[in-house]
């Protein structure tokens, strides 16, 4: 146990604890502004997939990173806008929707990387690991004088750049939903879009917006994750993320501080797992650390709201 | 509108949602066909569709076509775990639950009752059974956790039972490593199962014990037909459907809505657990899952396409079980990648859930049964004005 705490308290594992939660940071903005315009889109999981996938295979074939972060956003509005067709043009549920756009990321993005690159490791096995290299990565920042604080330096400088944008984009869609009135059409469509629509905003935009912008969203998380966490993409990579968001939503209480720091908390929980299995734990006990942390503190969210209610 | 239409407006619909797909499908071969010239690659997507068309059923060579009878057993054997996954989601869905813990839940159940299977000495027949009902029992006290978290404090099921799915694959991968695993195998996989706990095949033909068409498909369409009955014919499954089309409705007309969401996903885990149980005993020798099956997405789907219907979930779980067969066709035949499968399921899936697709035509229709009975009546008062005159 001592053993372990020394462990734990190292810059390299308080890093960690940030560059794992960017990714969830941007998945969890998105679910946050969709639930704002009153749906939940469970398909984050999927977009992110897509968006990584594509991500790191046009920063390939363009030998350029840029290209492929710009891709990786394209791809994630794109689908995302196709979800939002079926969901409120076609009146699907938004639920189905979304698991549709997970089936499709789980096997569908590895088809596409088979026919896309022609590789086949194996028969049942594909990844981009191959043939990017680490040129094509986002690369990292970094911060003058804050690199050279001792323990803090580490911690806080070096990061990629969209681990600092994830943090900024908290911010920002603070910025959006409260001072913008963009952000007050949103809430309002969540609250009453009968109320909305009477004052003349178009309800159907502002949803398509919101959901353009979860798959913004995830367009970042994705890039990051084939960009930037891992070095190309791989099946399954996304490993759940998009899930862990829509809990980091609710836990957060629906808003961007709750939200980013619940995100640091499920970052916490698996570099935690990533730290136990490093001195030796079984890392098959050592992942679903965070998956049982989630269901943990949802529930213990979930008595406090009850507590709430109760004394109101 | 009447019987009839709605009939001829759901098959319209279902072929055409289909028939989308499969031009998605289409696109999608011919994209990834080998080939230099575009000629080349138009012959090679046919080749392609032919054997996800018709290879699940006929072998297709240069002499021809000749039906498969090992194909279309394959088909049979690969439905046993997905109509229990489907019949689980039915149930689940039925009561508005957006439980996806059926995927966690059907590996569990396989785990569990491969564990029953080989530790647990009991009389062959007995056997099977217990470890199949231990099995779907355990699955069905793991899903109180997402029931309960959201009876009493409204915790999304959705999110919880996603999460439970990690959990349970990677606790089973645990026990698996540290204290199932047969040692002296270089892959990862229990110790034989009992003699005793096999689900034995159909009848013992060489191609029916290769395609593993065990009782297990029969048992399946018996859960079909208990849980079909069960929906429509209990007053627990009419609650369910309650609960499902109107929840505030139920819970003032004095059901215990708590109580049948909770019950609703019990039963769903045991459908599931059940479901992997039958699965592993009739099809493996020993336990080797390292991973989510997949089953329970597949499920979803079913449960979709059979309107959460549990009589029409053989029906669906038979097309995509010929999908899926087409697919690995096209894969060993053609080499099209066969997870082309998820991207074709995912389309038919999305098609058949849109409530508004092909609304127009469906608004023609209810109009023309309007027009029609507002003909007849008007006849009708005709003639009787006239026999009043």
């Amino acid at each position: 146990m001592a053993n372990l705490i020394a462990n734990m308290l190292t810059p390299e594992f308080f890093f960690s604890i940030f560059r794992i939660s960017a990714p969830i940071i941007y998945a969890t903005l998105g679910a946050i502004v969709v639930e704002k315009a009153g749906f939940a889109n469970i398909g984050l999981e999927g977009l992110m997939m897509f968006s990584a996938l594509f991500g790191s295979l046009i920063s390939y074939y363009t030998q350029n990173w840029f290209w492929g972060f710009i891709f990786a956003l394209f791809v994630g509005v794109v689908m995302s806008l196709v979800m939002g067709f079926f969901a409120f043009k076609l009146k699907t549920d938004i639920i189905l929707v979304g698991i549709a756009i997970n089936m499709m990321g789980s096997g569908g993005t590895l088809f596409l990387c088979k026919v896309i690159t022609g590789i086949t490791e194996g028969n049942t096995l594909a990844s981009t690991t191959g043939l990017v290299t680490s040129k094509l990565m986002i690369p990292s920042i970094n911060i003058p004088i804050i690199s050279s604080i001792p323990f803090i330096g580490r911690v806080i400088s070096g990061h990629s750049l969209l681990t600092y944008l994830a943090f900024i984009f908290c911010y920002l869609t603070y910025l959006m939903l409260y001072k913008t009135s963009l952000g007050l059409n949103i809430r309002a469509v969540g609250e009453n879009p009968g109320a909305a629509s009477s004052v003349g905003v178009s309800v159907l935009k502002i949803k398509y917006i919101a959901i353009a912008f979860s798959g913004l969203m995830s367009g970042f998380g994705g890039a990051f994750m084939s960009m930037s966490y891992a070095q190309g993409w791989s099946l399954d990579m996304v490993a759940g993320r998009g899930f862990i968001a829509l809990a980091a939503q609710a836990m957060g209480g629906g808003e961007c501080f709750g939200g980013m720091l619940s995100s640091i908390l499920f970052g916490f929980a698996q570099a935690l797992g990533i730290k136990f299995s490093s001195i030796g734990v079984d890392s098959n006990l050592a992942s679903p650390i965070p998956y049982a942390i989630t269901i943990i503190s949802l529930t213990i969210f979930g008595i406090v709201n009850k507590r709430k209610a109760y004394k109101k | 509108m009447t019987k009839k239409r709605e009939m001829i407006f759901s098959i319209v619909r279902a072929a055409l949602a289909i028939l989308i797909s499969l031009v998605v499908a289409m696109l999608l071969i011919f994209i990834s066909a080998d080939g230099s010239s575009v000629g080349e690659k138009f012959k090679m997507t046919g080749e392609a569709l032919k054997q996800l068309l018709i290879g699940p059923l006929f072998r297709v060579n240069a002499n021809g076509v000749s039906f498969e009878g090992k194909r279309l057993a394959d088909i049979l054997s690969a439905m046993i775990p997905t109509i229990f996954t489907g019949l689980s989601v039915c149930v689940m869905f039925s009561a508005n639950q957006f439980n996806l813990g059926s995927e966690g839940g059907i590996m569990l159940g396989a785990f569990v009752s491969a564990v029953v299977a080989i530790y647990y000495p009991m009389p062959a027949g007995l056997h099977a059974v217990m470890a199949v009902v231990i099995g779907g029992a355990v699955v069905a006290l793991v899903m109180l956790v997402p029931a309960i978290l959201k009876v009493k404090l409204d915790v999304s099921e959705m999110v919880c039972s996603l999460m439970l799915n990690y959990v349970i694959m990677y606790i089973i991968k645990y026990l698996m490593n540290n204290y199932y695993a047969d040692k002296t195998k270089g892959q990862i996989q229990t110790y034989p199962f009992l003699n005793s706990s096999r689900i034995a095949s159909i009848v013992n033909n060489p191609v029916i014990n290769s395609a593993k068409l065990t009782w297990g498909f029969v048992i399946a369409l018996i859960a079909v037909i208990i849980t079909g009955l069960f929906m429509y014919r209990s007053r627990w499954g009419y609650q369910i459907r309650m609960i499902g089309i109107n929840k505030d409705f139920s819970k003032y007309s004095g059901m215990k809505v708590g109580f049948i969401i909770v019950i609703s996903q019990v039963i769903g885990g045991f459908l599931a657990g059940a479901g992997g149980g039958i699965e592993v005993l009739g099809r493996y020798n020993t336990f080797s899952w390292s991973s989510l099956p997949g089953y329970g997405w597949t499920g979803i789907t079913i449960a979709i396409l059979a309107g959460n219907n549990p009589y029409y979930v053989p029906l669906a779980a038979f097309f995509m079980a010929y999908l899926q067969k087409g697919c690995d066709m096209m894969a060993t035949y053609a080499n099209v990648p066969m997870q082309l499968i998820s991207i074709v399921q995912a389309v038919i899936f999305l098609f058949f859930a849109a409530e508004q697709f092909l609304s127009k035509y469906k608004q023609s229709l209810v109009v023309k049964t309007a027009q029609e009975e507002i003909a007849a009546k008007a006849a009708l008062s005709k003639e009787g004005g006239a026999a009043n005159g």
